[in-house]
């Protein structure tokens, strides 16, 4: 009998076995449950949603059997990276990100059942689409919002996709939002951060004139310039983007000092939108030499920004350093308020945005009716092409919107980025 | 649903996985923290040694895992087999020693000869001196064993899992509808009848082990709640099943009793499965993949599962047997057929579980790692054989792993079964409350994932531990066993449901293939029904403790048999005692 049960034992290899795999089973659960239990929740739990845009414009509906879009192919595919779609495809849309406000999960409780839920969102779809219409099927990234209140009325990202024809092949990078996801060499936006610095750290720098011939060297290193602008003050010196002067003052801020302001108005970090995390940007922090410094600090260099840090930048600037932070979804809950900047900089920048356009952009001509405070820029890649970027708001009571515009490989910031603006614009003060 | 309802679910919830988890406590406390004392049933005088004797089937012989080592030359490392009727008879047996065994002078064959105290024993020129023990010390020894129900209360056990049902019940009150409320009722209330009167007769019997029995009932109730949940149509069939299986299970039960008898009836029981699977592969129609099912009668029933019962009664052996036999040509070429069968039916899952009792069955009875070795080899070429093959087994082993790639094809039921479960979290969503009952095969190959999303992760893991608490038991039984065969019975029930749920839990869960086997006692299906309590009383087999198994015969009455013996044939008439221990 000794040897057959001591044999026995071999059976608790099998219960040992189980159990093992009871334990993977439970770790698995702790990780992926969440995936796993909200990955046919929808389509089990019996509730229902609805998400409309800001004029209750139907952009997203679900029940049990059926996954709706608009039924409109432009607000689809305008809206196609705001609402994102039922696969998830693109990971910041608002069917991905705000799954949880539909159905919610914990270990403990598992699912919880919801009856109904509505997402009413800020984006106005007929803003989107004017500007999907005006990107024209190129690359980039629209952003518009109230800067009063943090409202997100626009946010359009090409090339987009209609998530009803979910089969066609997309076109490339169709998934990135670029407005969120994705961060571009700023170019001469960037010089409003410089500029900045420049009015906090440099007392005198109204007084002083800066020369350029069209080429500065900089410890042998030219920096080259876009024209010829000879003695200027600071304020012609933005308006004139001009590259010399700009590197000129960031060299005389000094890194520290530059690495310090890129920081302070959050363009290394990860921003939230409601919750959607946005992609950080990029500015040289180890030591460079005067050159690359002058470079950075005209928005060349290793810079990169993602537009959505930019629209906070302006929308700061636009409400006297006080930024709402914008809002995506319309939950009846006010802003968040922060002091992003001090209000003496953020008016010497709107007026100095102000005279921008009125003395460079073509003022009225370009931008008829709009009392507009923006700045121009023409991100070089060094392979001929250029992102460009317009960025500003509107100096205006009745209409309060601060935007973000950049079309990737677009060309010319004001001729390109500044006509879409002025387009979106045109329409946003209309509507 | 209103508030009041809603609070109803909320507290019934609670309630039920505390009683779960007593349920379970309680029965591994009295099945596996009890003390079992070492027994001596006789001795051998060995010189001035005393050696004792405390199995009722021990080896003799010079090796180190003999029960009783006689370490002279000549002896053989398993020189012959002492064994104890349950009348109290010792037999000796030659095992094909070597140096042969003789008796007071006269040899002994294969057939054994009977011995009384003061036998001279000789071992192949050792001689050594039976002794009996003394009829007082008998009944010492026997008032003196571990009882069942001494620490925990198989009645309150019993009780609570009663309290379990009618919340379980209630639940489903809530949730079923109108239509099938009389029947899932019903099914509950006869349910509870069933346990109680089975309980009850075991008392008549004056049996107080029924630990075993509780966690089968609990098993067999979340089974239960499962029906109700996804087919509450077939409650009624489910209950009769479940009445069904219960009766064979006393019935097999009380067939065991007699180790005999049971012996003797190996090989027609061998041939009679052989028929039965035989009918199987050429009379059955293919379902869902495997051709494993027969219509009888409105049931579809599968022959595979009494074969399962076939094969552990067939395999265990007794310990004379299992060293007179040396070999297990004979049960190898018997594994090989059944599983060679399930193959050509197509029940591959089926084939994986009896093989690993196979496994389980040889190294118990042979102890040599190499055959285990060798046989698993086999298995797995011939299992490349099947993948290459079958195309949908092989579909099945390319979807493992990656089911979340194909959710509406190779994995939709994996990932429906994972999807329900997590959203189950650690305490359900309430019996009839889910959505993964009403997906095909949710209860039979998804009844873990169902447990888990309607009452909960907790209970689900109580669900596996009732059948590793078996499984411990068998084993722990297994070293006070009356004899080998049940022994390696238990040993190898306990193995096949293990590995049965194993493959279903695993199988629904992505962690293995997915087979389509189904757990024990919980799945639907009511051949798998009546096998898993056939199988259990196999473990009540092996339960030696104090008048706690009615499997066992109480040592006391069998004593009063002792006038009538026939010493010559070591028979009774069986036929005729079957009843009078079943009065107190």
């Amino acid at each position: 009998m000794k040897k057959i049960t001591n044999r026995a034992v071999s059976v608790l290899l099998i219960a040992v076995l189980i159990i093992a795999g009871m334990v993977v089973y439970v770790l698995r659960y702790v990780d992926d449950g969440r995936d796993w239990a909200l990955y046919f929740a929808r389509a089990n739990s019996g509730s229902t949603g609805v998400m409309t845009d800001r004029n209750g414009a139907l952009l997203a509906a679900f029940d049990a059997t059926t996954n709706a879009y608009s039924d409109d192919e432009l607000t689809r595919i305008s809206c196609y990276h705001v609402t994102g779609d039922y696969w998830g495809r693109t990971g910041t849309g608002a069917l991905t990100c705000f799954w949880d406000e539909m159905h919610d999960f914990s270990l403990l409780t598992g699912t919880t059942r919801s009856e109904s839920v509505n997402l009413w969102l800020n984006i106005d779809a007929e803003l989107n689409k004017v500007a999907y219409q005006a990107l024209n099927g190129r690359k980039g990234a629209v952003l518009l919002c109230d800067y009063r209140t943090g409202e997100l009325l626009c946010m359009v990202s090409g090339p987009s996709i209609d998530p009803l024809d979910a089969d066609a092949e997309p076109p490339e990078g169709a998934y990135i939002n670029r407005c969120l996801s994705a961060a571009f060499t700023p170019g001469s936006v960037f010089k409003l951060i410089t500029a900045a610095a420049a009015i906090e750290n440099i007392p005198d720098i109204y007084d002083r004139t800066f020369y350029c011939e069209g080429v500065y060297e900089i410890a042998g290193v030219p920096i080259k310039c876009s024209g010829v602008h000879y003695t200027q003050t600071f304020e012609q010196a933005l308006a004139n983007s001009c590259n010399v002067a700009f590197a000129q003052i960031a060299v005389m801020l000094g890194q520290d000092t530059m690495v310090e302001y890129v920081k302070k108005y959050g363009f290394l970090d990860s921003q939230s939108l409601d919750g959607i995390p946005t992609a950080a940007g990029s500015y040289p922090q180890e030591f460079v030499g005067d050159p690359e410094l002058g470079w950075s600090g005209i928005g060349q260099s290793t810079d990169l920004v993602c537009p959505y840090s930019m629209l906070r930048f302006v929308s700061a600037v636009g409400n006297g350093g006080k930024l709402c932070e914008p809002k995506l979804i319309n939950d009846g809950k006010a802003a968040k308020t922060v002091s992003f900047m001090k209000a003496d900089t953020a008016e010497q920048l709107a007026s100095m945005m102000s005279y921008n356009v009125a003395a460079h952009y073509g003022g009225e001509s370009n931008f008829p009716g709009l009392k507009l405070c923006a700045k121009t820029g023409t991100a070089e890649l060094g392979d001929g092409t250029s992102h460009a970027w317009f960025a500003g708001f509107l100096q205006d009571e009745e209409h309060p919107y601060a935007f973000v515009v950049m079309i990737e490989q677009g060309g010319g910031g004001l001729s390109a980025a500044g006509s879409l603006a002025n387009t979106l614009l045109q329409a946003v003060v209309r509507r | 649903m209103d508030a009041f309802l809603e609070t109803s679910m909320t507290a019934s919830k609670t309630v039920l996985i505390i009683l779960s988890v007593t349920i379970i406590v309680r029965c591994i406390r009295s099945m596996l923290s009890e003390r079992y004392e070492s027994e001596v049933w006789a001795y051998i005088r060995m010189g001035r040694e005393m050696l004792p004797v405390n199995h009722w089937e021990n080896i003799i012989g010079r090796s180190r895992g003999a029960d009783i080592r006689v370490n002279e030359p000549g002896v053989g490392r398993v020189h012959a087999v002492l064994k104890r009727s349950d009348r109290g008879i010792w037999t000796i047996y030659d095992v094909f020693s070597k140096g042969g065994v003789w008796v007071n002078g006269t040899k002994v064959g294969s057939r054994g000869i009977n011995l009384e105290t003061g036998d001279v024993i000789n071992l192949a020129g050792t001689c050594v001196r039976f002794q009996d023990i003394t009829t007082e010390k008998r009944e010492k020894l026997e008032s003196a064993r571990t009882s069942a129900g001494k620490r925990v209360s198989p009645f309150m056990t019993l009780f609570e899992l009663t309290v379990f049902q009618l919340f379980l019940l209630l639940q489903h009150a809530i949730s079923a509808h109108a239509n099938h409320l009389p029947n899932i009722v019903l099914g509950f209330v006869l349910l509870i009848i069933l346990e109680w009167t089975c309980y009850n007769a075991m008392r008549l019997m004056s049996r107080s082990g029924f630990e075993a029995e509780t966690l089968a009932f609990y098993l067999t109730t979340l089974g239960m709640s499962v029906t109700a949940s996804s087919t509450p149509e077939d409650m009624f069939k489910q209950i009769l099943l479940t009445i069904a299986s219960v009766l064979l299970f006393l019935l097999c039960g009380a067939w065991l009793r007699n180790l005999k008898r049971t012996a003797m009836m190996r090989d027609p029981i061998a041939v009679l499965a052989l028929l039965l699977l035989a009918v199987n592969v050429l009379a059955s129609d293919a379902v869902f993949g495997a051709r494993n099912w027969l219509e009888l009668g409105g049931y579809s029933f599968q022959p595979s599962e009494l074969v399962k019962v076939a094969y552990i009664y067939v395999g265990a052996s007794t310990l004379d047997r299992l060293y007179r036999k040396r070999n297990l040509f004979g049960f190898i070429a018997f594994s090989a057929v059944c599983v060679m069968a399930l193959a050509l039916i197509g029940d591959f899952g089926m084939a994986l579980v009896f093989f690993v009792s196979f496994l389980v069955i040889s190294f118990m009875r042979s102890g040599s790692i190499a055959t285990v070795f060798l046989a698993v080899t086999g298995a797995g070429l011939a299992g490349f054989l099947a993948i290459s093959v079958k195309p949908y087994i092989a579909q099945r082993f390319a979807s493992w792993g990656h089911v979340w790639e194909d959710v509406y094809g190779a994995g939709f039921q994996q990932t429906r079964a994972m999807s329900a479960a997590a959203s189950g979290g650690l305490f359900g969503k309430g019996a009839g409350s889910g959505w993964l009952k009403d997906i095909f095969a949710a209860n039979t190959d998804m009844v873990f994932a169902v447990i888990c999303e309607e009452q909960g992760l907790i209970i689900a893991i109580c669900m596996v531990l009732a059948v590793l608490t078996l499984a411990f038991f068998a084993v722990r039984s297994a070293r006070h066993g009356r004899s080998a065969y049940y022994s390696i019975a238990a040993c190898a029930a306990m193995s096949m449901l293990m590995v049965q749920m194993g493959l279903n839990v695993f199988g629904s869960l992505d962690i293995l293939p997915f087979t389509g086997v189904t757990f024990p006692f919980v799945s639907r299906g009511g051949s798998s029904l009546l096998s898993c309590w056939m199988l259990l009383a196999f473990v009540k087999g092996a339960d030696t403790r104090r008048d706690a198994s009615f499997v066992v015969r109480s040592v006391r009455k069998i004593e009063e048999y002792h006038v009538g013996y026939d010493a010559e044939t070591d028979d009774y008439d069986y036929d005729s005692d079957g009843t009078e221990e079943d009065e107190p």
